[in-house]
């Protein structure tokens, strides 16, 4: 693999050559057209973190762990970690962040950013190779209240970004330009599109936001060459399929149920089964008209790769009132688990629990509290939470809930889950909404209690779901983590610091103050010039950080 | 848990819509103020669109804390118009929502922001600036005037209310303000530090000392860093501060109301 890269590498070198000549009249154009290079390959991505310069998929590799085997940066020398230089997007978002996971490709960074900018950056320098921008109608919906992207796709020559008012576009790695661009839905009523593209063989897998509207939700797979659409799983059944009967049985109900998927999920490429969370029902709050579980929301599906089949699903909250979307990156491992071997998929939910599942079967293992939630404590034999507080006592995780999409990591070695959870406490008031197209409809408000929150990076063991240790922050934080083979996890807070902790205890080792919080983002690394770069977008900045050079 | 105070508001959010054709400028006042239907629809609206950066109590998330923007002596007519246009370089987005749309929620937001005038006022206001500078000035500013350590009290009757103010005079700690809560400690020279917090994270934490000077600390380098749930104000009760003698203090505040609202 490693020497495909690099005979690769070199075909790119001697393509360039032939540019100059072809440029210089020296040569012939056909010298070009020779180029056999065929960029990243399936396989490139297949083989995740085996090429130490690159990072080609928004979790690092089809796991979705996050952890990363560079080992260059370790708990004995993290303090020396220095930013090298800082991007300036000049772009801001409005109320969220900068959730970005940057691609790495020999040398370059593909980055995303808010209102649908994005870039090709120079990974020595941040310097800007192309910016794209996508002309953004002004009547956006659910895209303006939250105009964020989380990164791009990649294959061949092209990447793949969803946008705001819920197209996917595929743009030329080389110079930012559009190659296609399709419509997944359309966003006058309410869908919008900020996920990372999930880029599989033959296909590229997307997901839909706008839960808060009345929308249904997707997942749906493209062909990468011509953005041909090649299957759509619905998360809302309609009449009469299976799940219909957990709805009322009203196809005007069911046709905007939500269930959001607006996160990028994670694939299994042996069982060629793909994992993806989805989101709350429509309303978020008001449950009286849409009585039932209400599947396939606030789940976890497993889809058959080739079909878009539904394979499995596991429903964390059913009949969801509190907007506890399931749109985690689920978490592969393979694991000894109550004395087994077991091919497991993990979540820490919105709700408060941690769960261990079998990814073939979709069997529940394990079901755990990760934060104090009153809402429930434990899950029953039928594989539901036994409620304890329906809310009628407040103090219930707010709703952007005990975590969120911001990624976790798992570091296999360790056997332990790094998550952040937040603790917070809130009282919901539904109310009944009105129906408009392009109008949100939460159905009521919430009164989040700012005297009682606090958030914390938490290390799970996943045999048991016990807490392993945890780091405090003053406030709830949006920031994901990323965990290193050398036995670090990086971490971020509501009030800007980029932080670095020793995996197997929690000790704070490093620290940095970004100047915004960091939002919804996770670092990532990768090797270049012989040094570990690990990179964090936060607020309108995207920071490289790497030891110092050690100079003669 | 959460405050029954804030917990009575949901019930008044039924979702109404408002009929009333409508064509004034923006120049032209609210014309809802005070209509309470249209403040029930701000409401609604509030709480679809502003209130994820506001939070629902408007006291701010993201955003900053819009209950206090009429006591730092704003206007109907300019929230409006930041409303409809925007803060150019700022996340706060402008909106193309209808005129009425917008004054309801002028209206809500306000609503949320500013207390009736005191009645009954049976004080002095000369007395009561006497009583002012002899006891509150070093902490508190009025009309530019004063220290720093508390907040300026220029506009507080517009959002506190007689019964409040009375409170957070008699009691202050009852309630104490982000921005104003005391903290001490001891650095690494020895010296004895309590002032109020103005930001803290993990590492670090920005307070203004009893001596008003802003300051920055590491935590690691500090000791006995100790939050106090009590005011650094002082509690002022009538043995301190006689009824009369705060009667005509408050008199003297609710005189500032309207006497600042031309400058900003």
């Amino acid at each position: 693999m490693l020497l495909g890269r690099f005979v690769r590498g070199l075909a790119r070198s001697l393509t360039c050559a032939a540019a100059m000549i072809a440029l210089t009249g020296l040569g012939t154009s056909s010298l070009v057209a020779q180029d056999g290079d065929p960029g990243v390959t399936y396989a490139d991505i297949l083989q995740g973190f085996s090429d130490p310069s690159s990072w080609l998929t928004f979790s690092g590799d089809y796991s979705g762990r996050r952890h990363s085997p560079l080992t260059q940066v370790t708990p004995e020398n993290v303090h020396r970690l220095t930013p090298i230089w800082t991007f300036q997007t000049g772009t801001t978002t409005r109320g969220r962040g900068f959730e970005t996971t940057p691609l790495v490709l020999d040398g370059v960074l593909y980055v995303t950013g808010s209102n649908n900018l994005a870039w090709a950056l120079d990974a020595r320098t941040g310097r800007q190779f192309w910016q794209y921008r996508r002309n953004l109608p002004n009547d956006l919906t659910y895209g303006a209240s939250a105009p964020v992207n989380r990164g791009f796709g990649m294959l061949g020559e092209s990447l793949f970004m969803v946008t705001l008012d819920a197209h996917l576009v595929s743009l030329d790695r080389k110079t930012g330009s559009v190659l296609w661009d399709i419509e997944l839905a359309d966003y006058h009523v309410g869908y919008a599109a900020t996920m990372a593209p999930l880029v599989i063989d033959g296909k590229v897998i997307v997901g839909i936001s706008g839960g808060e509207y009345a929308t249904r939700g997707f997942v749906d797979a493209y062909d990468p060459e011509t953005g041909e659409r090649i299957w759509r799983f619905h998360t809302i059944p309609g009449p009469g399929e299976p799940g219909s009967e957990t709805w009322p049985q009203d196809a005007e109900i069911l046709a905007r149920g939500g269930g959001g998927t607006w996160m990028t999920g994670s694939y299994d490429p042996e069982l060629d089964l793909i994992y993806w969370g989805t989101g709350n029902p429509n309303p978020d709050y008001y449950g009286d008209d849409r009585l039932g579980d209400n599947l396939y929301t606030n789940s976890l599906v497993a889809l058959d790769a080739q079909t878009g089949t539904l394979r499995w699903h596991y429903q964390f909250t059913p009949h969801d009132l509190h907007d506890w979307d399931s749109n985690h990156v689920p978490v592969q491992a393979d694991i000894m688990f109550g004395g087994e071997q077991r091919k497991v998929v993990m979540v820490a939910n919105r709700n408060g629990f941690f769960y261990v599942l079998d990814r073939t079967t979709g069997e529940l293992l394990l079901g755990k509290p990760f934060t104090e939630t009153t809402w429930a404590r434990e899950i029953g034999p039928d594989g539901r939470p036994i409620i304890l507080n329906d809310g009628s006592e407040g103090c219930l995780p707010d709703p952007w809930g005990s975590t969120n999409f911001m990624p976790p990591s798992f570091n296999p070695d360790l056997g332990l889950f790094f998550v952040t959870a937040r603790e917070t406490c809130a009282t919901f008031a539904p109310q009944e909404p009105e129906f408009v197209e392009g109008r949100s409809s939460f159905g009521g408000v919430v009164w989040i209690d700012r005297d009682h929150w606090y958030s914390a990076l938490r290390a799970i063991d996943v045999q048991t779901g016990e807490r392993k240790w945890e780091f405090r922050y003053p406030s709830a934080t949006m920031a994901g983590v990323m965990s290193t083979a050398s036995g670090l996890v990086f971490a971020g807070d509501h009030e800007g610091n980029f932080m670095a902790f020793e995996a197997s205890t929690g000790q704070n080792l490093w620290h940095y103050q970004t100047g915004s919080r960091i939002w919804g983002a996770a670092a990532m690394t990768h090797m270049l010039d012989g040094r570990q770069h690990v990179l964090i977008p936060s607020g309108t900045t995207l920071v490289a950080f790497a030891l110092p050079e050690s100079r003669p | 848990m959460p405050d029954m105070a804030r917990l009575a508001l949901p019930r008044l959010l039924l979702i109404l819509s408002i009929s009333a054709p409508l064509s004034v400028s923006a120049q032209g006042g609210n014309p809802y103020e005070g209509d309470r239907t249209a403040m029930r629809a701000g409401a609604a609206l509030f709480g679809t669109r502003c209130a994820e950066c506001h939070g629902a109590d408007a006291k701010g998330i993201s955003g900053p804390d819009l209950t206090l923007m009429w006591a730092a002596g704003t206007s109907d007519d300019r929230v409006f118009q930041v409303i409809q246009r925007g803060i150019s370089g700022s996340i706060m987005p402008s909106s193309s929502a209808p005129d009425r749309e917008i004054w309801a929620i002028v209206a809500h937001v306000k609503g949320l922001s500013t207390v009736s005038p005191f009645e009954n006022d049976t004080g002095d206001a000369e007395r009561g600036q006497e009583v002012f500078s002899g006891t509150c000035v070093r902490c508190h500013t009025v009309n530019g005037r004063g220290g720093h350590l508390g907040p300026d009290l220029t506009r507080i009757t517009v959002v506190r209310s007689r019964d409040m103010l009375i409170r957070s005079i008699r009691d202050p700690s009852a309630s104490v303000a982000a921005g104003y809560r005391t903290v001490t400690f001891v650095t690494q020279d020895g010296q004895r530090v309590r002032g109020v917090t103005k930001s803290e994270d993990v590492f670090s934490i920005q307070v203004v000392d009893t001596r008003e000077r802003l300051q920055g600390y590491l935590k690691a380098d500090l000791q006995e860093l100790t939050r106090v749930d009590r005011s650094l104000m002082p509690q002022f009760g009538s043995d301190r501060l006689s009824d009369s003698d705060l009667d005509d203090l408050l008199r003297y505040l609710g005189t500032l109301r309207d006497a600042d609202s031309n400058g900003r």
